[in-house]
């Protein structure tokens, strides 16, 4: 990232007090999902039949489920996969998103129209039902919901990268590089990617927030995790089946993709308040 | 004075005007609508349903020629349907069946005569044309005598003649000219005798059948029934809370039970004969194929655990893999304690003293997955790793067919005797994988002799010996481990009147009859 | 105008084909064939060679392709593995459905979306604006199953002002209202939430230039005329983004049609891939591709009647 733009990004967290307050709470999720395991206060997974259904309290303080397993434990758990699927994804689609926006934008010409021709195709899904898509075929499981997760948002940061790279491409620094005869890719590496990557991360903050819904969204359908793993979207799911008599049970994982979403929404928000130069004035 | 006449029957004519308006705005529709479990029929032609929901629609479109007295089955309770009287032969291999007079079949179908008995049986003991013709396998030929009279000869005796020709599987009865006519299209479009016909089917949505108005027994009390497939337990639930739905298939859990008697208005019917949950271990996939880590999954399980969640109300005990009250059940069977230091040791003899993994598939369908889900837990405690792909109840029957399976966890209700058990889960011919395969999951091939000697052994002191002899074996060897039984879960809006006492019944579901009422 | 949209259908084409072959070869290349993943492994040689001679696998691949093409332009979409029964019959029975929802969604949102976003963007850093933000924040960071489920919750079950589930009666238009009411209001709530949020930054975008400052300072009559302006300047972003928030809404009707047990094509393609109906899927993922080309196709050809009346102000 370049200095001016690592600036930006300092000034942005100074004067932007919403993405400030975002921040906080991604990091909240974040180290939640890091230490899960030694501030639960049960097993995630450990049942009791004793105490099924059993509401808030002070021993079970999201209540319990039809195995009497500790939902805040679970909920806490369930931090793990939905930002480890929310980050990997993204981190999927970038690498594999932006050296294609960068290609198509930077080099022009047929092989632009290849990559638009590409970015289309793939954009004409739904995120959720690309996903649906592949894991229909790859079958359940963590890493292949981050495949599926990742190449639905692929074209889409595909095509970030590549408006990026239009607006880059007439910048004076590429033109000298050129002129001395530096060869495209070195050029792409070292002059493109610094100075779109800002605008890329904000975005990825945004695809994120999507990334955590859409992994919800497919274990909510059925396609997650494999019991018994805590995810926030099949415990809504089971929760459904309780709504009359444990209302809980869906309430408090909804409530738990709702603040982490929210969380990199607002950081989303704040740096693209300050960074878009088109909002600037 | 001619004014005053015409200006009477203007009156008349405006009141009996009036009191039809009235009447019409009152006179509603009787219909009932019932919820299942299931996301979609399998087949109408009652030759091959054999799912609960394929049940719920096909049992009120057709007739049998005997019937088990509604709803009990009690093989001593069974009645004339069909068939007004019957006689056979002091061997038993001779039947004749005298057909009641006078029953028309859907839709303009014709008159039932010994043809249609001839057709219905020949189809429903070919593998060609039916799901059921193992069940028919002893019989030798179908004979129309005249137009309402047809006899059956059998090859060997078998245990119950009468309960091959019940409302049930294949003895449900078709027309002949509509099969004839339909050819693949009569799975779709079934005409039978029954109180009700079809009159719609909205692909994973419902089937709607409308009443037979010539049905034999008298003119139904309903107009219309609905059958909606509501595989989602809650959608269900919401139905009924909010009155679009009267009766709907429960989930087989005391939550479930406590929660719906909670609503006013509501009538839980818990009714057998119950589903035996039934954990079979394939013996081809290592490390089961060691006796002593069978044994070992045997003790780490929890029944009594199991049975708390499903709940009080909605299990009862299962030692063996045939229920007690089925004719052939026994309890003197080796039973297999909870004791999960002696499974650790015995995991410890067979060499996995530190546990193993074991890839396995279930469906998403709560009966079998929310039990499973806790024996995963169970097995958890002892070492023993269950990594569990959670996938479609259509494809997880395909798949455990072809299999895949190390456990397969079973539920399953039988005609209430031993043979149909043994010989599906525990006969060799049975065996998953091959060409004359059932449901044999666990490989089993030790109890052949005794099951086809108990088959046809006339003393029933000496058929039970026999059959309690291969259920031994079957504990014995631990190719199967006994759960529980859960019974049948509906629950019924007060203001709809099934018609008869709902104690067990084969289709497992509340069927609608023609006594069936709705009140107001 | 005419011939734009010719130009742009014609341009459209080869991509929806593109699309179409990649869900095809997609679906064959399942590993063992979509027959045996049908099936399930150590399905006997037996029933996957009559399953594959009734999908037509056992065909060199390219002349199944030229099958499927044939039969696309026919409008034959297959039968279902599972009922055997056309699929096309299914997709126009659940087709309604599905169109309900986004509609109702997209106006919905439209509704609000747009006086939210120009009432935040012209009390820009007031309490309105804060408020405006602040909902419409929680409103795009809400999974659309949750609200729906919330909704039902107090809307269906809590007071029983709503149904639960159906769709209701195509032909009776107050059972079809009635049942749409809350599963469109939850993708509703949603897109107001992105539609306000974006018609806000474009409005602020367009009142930031310097005309619109002088005319600030000149008085009330110009101010209106100028704000006027600025509306209909902002708008464009917004009716060019529909494109992409009708494919959002497309997205979202799946999981609002699973909660609310609304017959359309988002629960058929759940359950296509539940039931391994690779036929079914292909079919309902071909169909939504096609809507979704549509919409975009609508949208361009909005922009470019709106895009050249304003150039010449």
């Amino acid at each position: 990232m370049s200095i001016s733009q690592r600036e930006i990004l300092i000034r942005t967290f100074k004067s932007n007090k919403t993405s400030v307050v975002g921040l906080f709470m991604a990091f909240g999720v974040v180290i939640i999902a890091l230490i899960a395991p030694w501030i639960s206060p049960y097993d995630p997974i450990a049942q009791d039949m004793n105490i099924q259904h059993g509401p808030p309290g002070w021993a079970h303080p999201f209540g319990t489920d039809s195995y009497g397993r500790d939902q805040f434990s679970r909920i806490l758990w369930g931090s793990r996969v939905s930002l480890v699927v929310g980050i990997l994804s993204v981190l999927f689609a970038m690498a594999a998103g932006i050296p294609l926006g960068m290609l198509g934008g930077y080099k022009g010409g047929r092989i632009d129209n290849l990559v638009l021709r590409f970015i289309d195709i793939f954009m004409s899904f739904p995120i959720v039902i690309l996903g649906l898509l592949v894991l229909a075929i790859m079958g359940p499981g963590l890493i292949k919901i981050v495949i599926a997760i990742g190449v639905a948002l692929t074209p889409r940061i595909a095509r970030l990268a590549r408006g990026s790279t239009l607006s880059v491409k007439g910048k004076e620094y590429i033109e000298a590089a050129r002129a001395v005869g530096q060869r495209d890719w070195k050029i792409m590496l070292i002059h493109v990617l610094p100075n779109i990557f800002g605008e890329i991360l904000v975005m990825g903050t945004l695809w994120v927030a999507t990334a955590i819904i859409v992994e919800a969204s497919l274990s909510f359908i059925g396609l997650g995790v494999r019991p018994p793993t805590p995810s926030w979207g099949a415990m809504i799911r089971d929760g459904l089946d309780q709504l009359t008599n444990a209302p809980w049970l869906s309430i408090f994982p909804g409530l738990a993709i709702f603040t982490s979403v929210f969380a990199f929404n607002l950081i989303a928000d704040g740096l693209r308040d300050i960074s878009d130069p088109k909002l600037r004035g | 004075m001619k004014g005053g006449k015409y200006f009477l029957i203007f009156l008349v004519a405006l009141v009996s005007v009036g009191i039809c308006l009235f009447s019409t705005a009152f006179a509603q529709e009787k219909v009932v609508r019932m919820a299942l479990k299931a996301s979609d029929i399998r087949s109408l032609d009652p030759h091959y349903g054999t799912t609960t929901i394929d049940y719920a629609c096909i049992d009120p479109m057709f007739n049998g020629l005997v019937r088990f007295k509604p709803e009990d089955i009690n093989p001593e309770k069974i009645e004339p349907d069909l068939a007004e009287r019957w006689e056979h032969s002091k061997d038993g291999l001779v039947w004749t069946f005298y057909l009641r007079k006078g029953v028309k079949f859907h839709k303009g179908y014709g008159e039932l005569t010994a043809e249609d008995v001839k057709f219905s049986l020949e189809k429903a003991a070919n593998k060609a044309t039916s799901g059921f013709a193992a069940d028919y396998s002893a019989l030798a030929k179908v004979e129309a005598l005249d137009k309402y009279t047809v006899r059956l000869s059998f090859k060997s005796a078998i245990p119950s003649v009468l309960g091959i020709l019940t409302n049930y599987h294949g003895g449900y009865i078709v027309s002949k000219k509509a099969v004839e006519e339909k050819g693949d299209k009569f799975k779709l479009d079934p005409i039978g005798t029954g109180p009700f016909m079809l009159k719609d089917y909205v692909p994973k949505e419902k089937v709607v059948e409308v009443r037979n108005p010539d049905y034999f027994r008298g003119k139904p009390k309903l107009d219309r029934i609905e059958l909606w497939f509501m595989p989602d337990a809650s959608s269900r639930e919401m139905a009924y809370r909010k009155g679009e739905i009267d009766i709907v298939e429960g989930e087989r859990e005391q939550a479930w039970v406590k929660k719906m008697r909670e609503i006013p208005g509501t009538a839980i019917e818990i009714f057998g004969p119950g589903e035996t949950l039934v954990l079979h271990f394939n013996l081809t996939k290592k490390p089961l194929d060691d006796i002593r880590v069978r044994q070992a999954i045997c003790h780490a399980i929890n029944i009594e655990e199991l049975m708390k969640f499903l709940g009080p109300d909605v299990t009862t005990k299962l030692v063996s893999v045939i229920p007690m009250d089925y004719l052939g059940g026994t309890d003197k069977v080796p039973k297999y304690e909870f004791n999960p230091e002696k499974a650790k040791k015995l995991l410890a003899e067979a060499g996995y003293p530190k546990g193993f993994e074991m890839s396995m598939v279930i469906t998403e369908m709560s009966d079998y997955r929310r039990p499973m889900e806790q024996v995963q837990e169970q097995l958890r405690r002892v070492g023993i790793n269950l990594k569990m792909d959670v996938i479609a109840h259509s494809a997880f029957h395909s798949q455990i067919r072809k299999d895949v399976n190390p456990l397969v966890l079973y539920v399953c209700a039988r005609f209430p005797t031993a043979d149909p058990i043994l010989t599906q889960f525990y006969y060799s011919k049975s065996i998953v994988g091959t060409p004359t395969a059932i449901t044999n999951f666990s490989h089993y091939n030790k109890i052949d002799d005794l099951i086809e000697k108990a088959r046809v052994e006339i003393d029933s002191k000496k058929q039970k010996a026999l059959w309690t002899e291969a259920q031994k074996k079957i504990l014995e060897d631990a190719v199967a481990l006994p759960l529980c039984i859960t019974k049948f879960v509906f629950a019924r809006k007060t203001n709809v009147d099934l018609g008869y006492e709902m104690r067990s019944t084969l289709t497992l579901v509340t069927t609608i009859k023609e006594t069936t009422d709705v009140r107001k | 105008m005419l011939k734009y949209a010719i130009r742009r259908m014609i341009f459209v084409l080869p991509t929806l084909w593109a699309v179409v072959t990649f869900v095809f070869f997609l679906i064959r290349i399942v590993p063992g064939g979509p027959a045996v993943a049908a099936l399930g492994s150590y399905a006997t040689e037996e029933s996957i060679r009559e399953l594959e001679k009734q999908m037509g696998l056992d065909k060199p691949i390219l002349m199944q392709y030229g099958i499927f093409l044939k039969d696309l332009c026919r409008g034959d979409l297959g039968k279902s593995l599972i009922t055997n029964k056309p699929i096309s019959q299914e997709i126009s029975r659940a087709l309604p459905y599905t169109l309900d929802l986004a509609i109702g969604g997209m106006i919905i949102g439209i509704l609000f979306g747009i006086p939210t976003g120009i009432i935040t963007a012209l009390r820009r850093n007031r309490p309105p604006d804060y408020i405006g933000r602040i909902l419409s924040l929680v409103g795009i960071s809400m999974p659309e199953f949750y609200l729906g489920i919330l909704l039902m919750y107090v809307l269906a079950i809590k007071l029983p002002l709503f149904p639960v589930l159906g769709g209701g009666d195509l032909s009776n238009l107050s059972s079809r209202l009635y049942h749409l009411f809350l599963p469109a209001l939850t993708l509703g709530i949603i897109m107001t939430a992105f539609i306000s949020r974006m018609v806000r930054s474009s409005m602020l975008n367009v009142l930031r230039e310097d005309y619109v400052r002088t005319a600030k300072a000149k008085g009330l009559h110009e101010r209106v005329v100028i704000y006027k302006h600025a509306l209909r300047n902002a708008l464009i972003p917004t009716v060019t983004v529909i494109g992409i928030y009708m494919s959002i809404l497309m997205g979202g009707s799946v999981l609002t049609e699973i909660i609310f047990s609304r017959p359309g094509l988002g629960k058929m393609m759940v359950f296509a891939v539940k039931d391994r109906d690779y036929i079914a899927l292909q079919s309902v993922i071909i169909i939504f591709s096609a809507f979704v080309f549509l919409f975009n196709l609508i949208t361009d050809l909005l922009y470019s009647i709106i895009d050249p009346r304003i150039e010449y102000h």
